[in-house]
């Protein structure tokens, strides 16, 4: 499996009225680890990992995946990446186990390596009681775990999961760490954002402090008191941002 | 976009209309409430009532297939761009809405494919629903009678299936609506706006070559449309299907 970094981003900017956005941010995603972007509301993450994805199209700098242009990103460089930014892959009208399927089929996997991929997904994220249920009858953790199955199930290397414990209950945050530590020791590049410091703490291996669409600064992730050092972090940038306006 | 692509979509996307309740039971509606409707307004107009008899204008004396026929066809050519447009603004506004739009970011499948793969399922769809009317109509022409009375005259249930898919080639500018609007609702406007254009400019007798009226005009009075103005409605469906990939292609999401 080659080295080069998942993801990266160089300078990248998109700023939307009223200030809200990213405004030059550099970021890397290497293979093998898991990086954690930690912000209040409205700091960027989302917009960055959606910049990262083609989502979004930057104002300057540039988006790498797998070492390719986002923009011009072929079928197979993009059958290698697992995306959930926000919604899960979960139509109403499918059951869990259709929703697997058709994730399985979007990702570029033939019927046959489709039906053993969700057949493994239905038993790594235990979702053997609901596949058989509707997803508009779902919770929205269970609606959540099918979408996190469906964005995981073709063992992409290159991985971007925004606030992915949505929803989810203790059980189902395990599973997920699980997942996301077994695919990252296989070689995958994970890039995962959260509000929960302390789930943060226990899987990643870099975290990333993004503020006011800036990157601010990193915790060390067996450092003692997160909150403290994530809040210290914000408010001095705060402080500096304050005194410079 | 590659043909794997195109038929991994197709195939999505056939899935989600078959399981959808949204597209049975536009179906349903479209296909039953058309053939109740007909026969409806035929027993009431046999009956003597004179404002059934008014709306049917023409149409009100003539007998048997041609008669039942062309009721069917009035209706059909609002009440089918009506039910196209609310499906097609379903099947593409359902995304944003739902947020499943951002699912389909980051695939080897392309956007552009699935906004393709959504169209040939609705195509593939408005056929069905043309065999299903035309059968409820058959049916209805049967009960009514007219397998013996006018036997010869059978062959007008062909015009049924024709007006269903050109009413539905016409409805696909709501695809590309709910695409640029990001929902459900632009698209169910545009729908409306295509009826009413059609609908205004057929009772006034203009617009032959304008791609939208000419069903509408047709389902009215076929003598005074050329079968050439009939041939230049896949234009509809051609210009707004490349509209509608390139907007999925282009798609951001920045609202």
């Amino acid at each position: 499996m080659s080295t080069a970094p998942r993801f990266e981003a160089r300078g990248v900017a998109r700023a939307f009225r009223g200030g809200a956005g990213v405004h030059g941010i550099d970021l890397d995603v290497a293979a093998g680890e898991i990086h954690a972007l930690v912000g209040l509301n409205g700091a960027g993450k989302t917009t960055l990992m959606r910049l990262l994805l083609g989502m979004l199209r930057p104002d300057a700098g540039s988006v790498r995946v797998h070492g390719v242009d986002v923009d011009r990103a072929d079928a197979a460089t993009w059958a290698r990446v697992g995306q959930l930014v926000e919604h899960p892959l979960a139509y109403a009208e499918l059951t869990g186990r259709a929703n697997l399927e058709v994730a399985a089929r979007l990702h570029g996997l033939d019927r046959a390596r489709a039906a053993a991929a969700v057949d493994r997904a239905i038993d790594e994220f235990d979702l053997g009681r609901y596949a058989g249920v509707r997803a508009s009858r779902l919770s929205l953790g269970n609606r959540q775990r099918v979408g996190l199955a469906g964005a995981l199930l073709h063992d992409p290397d290159a991985i971007v999961l925004d606030e992915p414990t949505n929803g989810l209950d203790p059980a189902g945050v395990i599973v997920l760490r699980e997942a996301l530590l077994r695919r990252a020791a296989a070689g995958a590049g994970v890039l995962v954002s959260s509000h929960h410091l302390d789930e943060v703490a226990r899987v990643a291996d870099r975290i990333t402090v993004v503020n006011d669409g800036r990157v601010i600064g990193s915790l060390d992730p067996g450092g003692f008191d997160l909150e403290r050092a994530f809040f210290a972090l914000v408010h001095d940038d705060d402080e500096a941002r304050r005194a410079a306006a | 976009m590659t043909g794997t692509g195109l038929r991994i979509a197709v195939a999505v996307e056939a899935r989600k209309a078959v399981a959808s309740r949204v597209m049975a039971s536009t179906t349903a509606l479209l296909v039953l409430g058309v053939g109740v409707l007909a026969l409806g307004m035929l027993l009431a107009a046999a009956s003597g009532d004179e404002q059934v008899l008014a709306k049917l204008g023409p149409l009100a004396g003539v007998p048997g297939w041609a008669g039942l026929v062309g009721v069917v066809l009035q209706i059909t050519a609002a009440a089918g761009v009506l039910a196209f447009g609310v499906a097609l603004s379903w099947m593409f506004g359902r995304e944003f809405a739902d947020g499943t739009v951002s699912a389909l970011f980051g695939l080897p499948v392309s956007r552009a494919a699935i906004a393709i793969g959504k169209l040939t399922v609705y195509l593939a769809w408005s056929v069905t629903v043309a065999v299903a009317l035309t059968a409820v109509v058959a049916i209805v022409g049967v009960a009514m009678g007219y397998g013996t009375t006018d036997a010869a005259g059978v062959w007008a249930l062909a015009r049924i299936p024709v007006l269903v898919v050109l009413s539905a080639l016409i409805a696909v500018p709501a695809a590309w609506v709910a695409t640029v609007g990001r929902g459900l609702l632009p698209g169910i406007a545009a729908t409306v706006g295509i009826i009413v254009v059609a609908q205004v400019s057929a009772l006034a007798d203009v617009g032959v070559w304008v791609p939208f009226v000419a069903p509408a005009l047709w389902a009215i009075a076929p003598g005074s449309v050329p079968v050439a103005a009939l041939l230049t409605v896949p234009s509809v469906p051609l210009a707004f299907g490349a509209l509608c990939a390139l907007a999925w292609s282009r798609l951001q999401l920045d609202r």
